[in-house]
């Protein structure tokens, strides 16, 4: 069993990725991670500074239009690679899902997929996942077992009307997860109580809110990676920090 | 057939020798540990993979031959390979039991990916001569200091969850030379035997065929059959794929089914089959000829690669592709039709299939195979040109020849396509078609239908008629239940969406 699995979503444009990237960074000092970037435009390997030339969707079509011509074995094919696009970076390794189905039956193709995913994720102590809103690697249980949503706000109603949805999706989905809440972008205390506010009403654990910092703006700007915007020691930075602590606090609650 | 022999182990090599059994292992060994990646950093040697020459074969040799529990090492063993590089490797297992022969070979030679992961500190990936091995640093610290050891450990688990193995004996090689030369001249000759072998097995070499129920969680009445000449409609499973999964997981989605009597040769219809379609899909599917079009054919969940259409115009059978957006020649398109026929029902006048099925020799040999096929799209017609008899290759029309009925008729009548003039099937001889009466069009074909169907004078299924398919009047594509409401409505309109 895979010891903690988060999926961090959220309306587009909310800070995800970047939430993703800092808790991959402070987690991985803790044990073995496994980042997933789960979203289908998204740039997960960007922010830290790597780029990925295979997806594991690339793969899946492969194996999708040429599978009866592959010898021996198809799923000890498919698994091998799989382990060929999972990129081993200094502290932790990263998988990139890609580009979303094509057209036709992916019964059999899922199917197989989900059984090397399970058993590959199972041996990380923390699984992180960047998602869309829509969670579809959760609604095709290619990615099963999620235990901590933490879906990422900015103060626009929007965003937390996505929250509600993702909740709503969650029950659909039949998904047994703890829900949190960050708030981002977060420019005074009125907005901040705003969020709390409806993570209290709404079922969501509020772990705390990100300012939103100029440093940030400036580093993306500048092509550089969340492992320079960590040293810049930046008050996003030094809030975050707090948020995993939280995040720890709130888990070690949710495991006893 | 490729000889199976022992291979030989060369006189200026190093060799190491152990045998009897080992049940002191310095790493635990538990199917917990599949999956485990050993990353760069933390790896000791890698063996084969990518850079390195190597590979697996598993022989089946004559009980006499086999000395069991014995490993042979060649070349340099695990503590004196360089750390931190990658390694030539090959992994060679003799095998023998009063069940065993070749035919079991790949299916034992499979689990050594499952086994080889299953010990603590080893990744195995891949299969064959694309295998990859990585120990880890820590596996050598506990104690993993020989591939004596890995290869017991491994021969351990092999006869205990395939006791029809009863003795086995390992080679495992790291000496360059020995491990090329073996590979090329060993090797590469019974997995190409093997590979041939897909291609030649028939539907009577066999005991068993498989099933697949993975499509019920949308389509809950169905059930695929899998056999020798008929791998899955989706494409994805062949006879061999279904009996590795069953051998593996018996009560997962792929079932071993028995064959029972042969009822009907041509059309490929067994006893086993059916009492097996009928338990699974509960009841709707009381009867399936695995080579038939027009007669009892195979149902369709929906996930077909290609769908087949008749057209009682010309009596002959058209083919459409997922992909191909335009409407055949009866006017509709593959999605209208694939609509019509997914589900799990036998629709009798479609039919779903995998691209592969053009390849089987026995390619709906009941209605005249090939001689029967009339119009497919090019893209689909190349993909499948090889397996097209030659004489039938200029017959068979495109878009690029009709896009019409009427077009169709006429490049049919002008290439002297068989079902002009009565389809002669080629399996048996038979001619199953009187073709084209034109005088007295549509009499005659209600009497061709009448013939063909004599083995079975009723037929309990739907014939779905061309006209209940016409575009403009679809069949309703969604069943409405409601109970239990009130419902006030003020206003209604339907309108046809433009
Ligand atoms: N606290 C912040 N202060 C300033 N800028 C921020 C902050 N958080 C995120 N941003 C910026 O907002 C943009 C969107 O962030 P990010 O890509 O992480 O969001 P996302 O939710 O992953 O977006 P998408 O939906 O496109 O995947 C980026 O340019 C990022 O640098
Ligand atoms: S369509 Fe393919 S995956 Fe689906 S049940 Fe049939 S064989 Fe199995
Ligand atoms: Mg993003």
């Amino acid at each position: 069993m895979i010891a903690i699995l988060i999926a961090v979503t959220g309306k587009g444009g909310t800070g995800k990725t970047l939430v993703s990237a800092m808790l991959v960074l402070h987690l991985c000092k803790k044990g073995s991670l496994l980042a997933v970037d789960a979203d289908p435009d998204s740039n997960l390997p960007e922010a830290f500074g790597v780029e990925v030339e295979r997806t594991l969707g690339d793969i899946r079509e492969i194996f999708q239009s040429s599978r009866d011509e592959i010898k021996g074995d198809k799923e000890i094919w498919f698994e091998a690679k799989i382990f060929e696009v999972v990129k081993e970076l200094d502290n932790f390794d990263l998988l990139v899902m890609g580009r979303p189905e094509g057209e036709g039956c992916y019964c059999y193709t899922n199917n197989i997929l989900r059984a090397i995913l399970k058993k590959f994720m199972r041996h990380y102590d923390f699984v992180v996942v960047d998602c869309e809103a829509g969670l579809e690697h959760f609604s095709r249980k290619t990615i099963a077992g999620v235990n901590y949503l933490i879906v990422v706000s900015d103060t626009s109603r929007k965003g937390l009307r996505t929250a509600e949805r993702i909740s709503e999706l969650m029950e659909e989905l039949n998904i047994n997860a703890r829900k949190g809440l960050i708030g981002n972008k977060v420019i005074d205390k009125r907005s901040e109580n705003l969020i709390r506010e409806f993570a209290e009403n709404s079922g969501f654990k509020f772990l705390g809110s990100l300012p939103y910092d100029e440093k940030v703006v400036e580093c993306e700007m500048m092509g550089k990676s969340v492992v320079d915007l960590m040293k810049t020691n930046c008050s996003f930075v030094r809030e975050f920090e707090k948020i995993v602590k939280n995040l720890e606090s709130w888990v070690v609650l949710c495991q006893s | 057939m490729a000889e199976r022999k022992k291979v030989e182990i060369p006189e200026n090599v190093k060799v190491k020798v152990s045998e009897g059994e080992e049940y002191d292992f310095p790493v635990d060994i538990s199917p917990m540990h599949e999956g485990e990646r050993i990353r760069k950093g933390e790896m000791y040697v890698e063996l084969a993979g990518p850079k390195q020459p190597g590979f697996e074969l598993v022989m089946a040799l004559p009980e006499d031959q086999v000395e069991d529990m014995k490993v042979t090492i060649v070349g340099k063993d695990l503590d004196e390979l360089e750390e931190g590089k990658a390694h030539p490797f090959a992994m060679i297992y003799y095998v023998a039991g009063e069940k065993i022969d070749t035919d079991l070979e790949p299916i034992i030679e499979r689990r050594n990916h499952d086994f080889q992961n299953y010990i603590e500190g080893v990744m195995h990936l891949n299969q064959r001569y694309d295998v990859w091995i990585r120990v880890g640093k820590k596996a050598v610290e506990k104690g993993l200091k020989s591939l004596a050891t890995i290869a017991k450990a491994v021969m351990l688990l092999f006869k205990n969850e395939m006791p029809f193995i009863e003795k086995i004996e390992a080679v495992y090689a790291t000496d360059r030379e020995f491990v090329e030369k073996t590979l090329k001249e060993v090797a590469m000759p019974i997995y190409e035997e093997r590979d041939a072998r897909v291609e030649s097995l028939h539907d009577e070499d066999v005991e068993e065929f498989y099933s697949c129920t993975l499509c019920q969680s949308f389509a809950p009445s169905d059930v695929c059959i899998i056999s020798p000449d008929r791998p899955s409609l989706c494409g994805a499973i062949t006879w061999f794929d279904g009996r590795a999964a069953a051998r593996v997981d018996p009560e997962g989605p792929n079932k071993a089914v028995p064959k029972g009597e042969i009822i009907d040769p041509i059309g490929g219809e067994y006893s086993g089959v059916n009492e097996f379609a009928k338990n699974e899909s509960g009841g709707v599917t009381e009867r399936i000829k695995l080579h038939s079009f027009l007669e009892y054919p195979h149902p369709s969940c929906g996930c077909f690669e290609v769908i087949g259409f008749y057209m009682p115009e010309v009596d002959g059978i058209g083919w459409i592709h997922r992909g191909y957006p335009e409407p055949a020649p009866n006017g509709l398109t593959f999605s209208t039709m694939a609509g019509q026929t997914g589900g799990g029902k036998q629709v009798v006048g479609f039919l779903g299939i995998g691209i592969s099925y053009f390849r089987s020799k026995k390619f709906i040999q009941a209605d005249g195979g090939w001689y029967r096929v009339v119009w497919m799209p090019k893209e689909l017609k190349q993909k499948v040109l090889q397996y097209i008899p030659e004489d039938m290759r200029d017959k068979i029309a495109t878009e690029e020849d009709a896009k019409t009925m009427e077009e169709l008729k006429e490049f049919l009548k002008r290439v002297d396509h068989p079902v002009v003039k009565g389809v002669v099937r080629p399996v048996d001889g038979k001619k199953i078609t009187e073709g084209w009466l034109e005088e007295k069009e549509e009499e005659t074909e209600e009497e061709v239908e009448e013939e063909k169907v004599e083995q079975q004078p009723t037929q309990p299924m739907e014939f779905m008629q061309l006209s209940q398919l016409q575009p403009q009047s679809l069949q309703p594509v969604i069943k409405l239940t409601i109970k239990n409401a009130t419902i006030k409505i003020d206003k209604i309109i339907v309108k046809k969406k433009e």
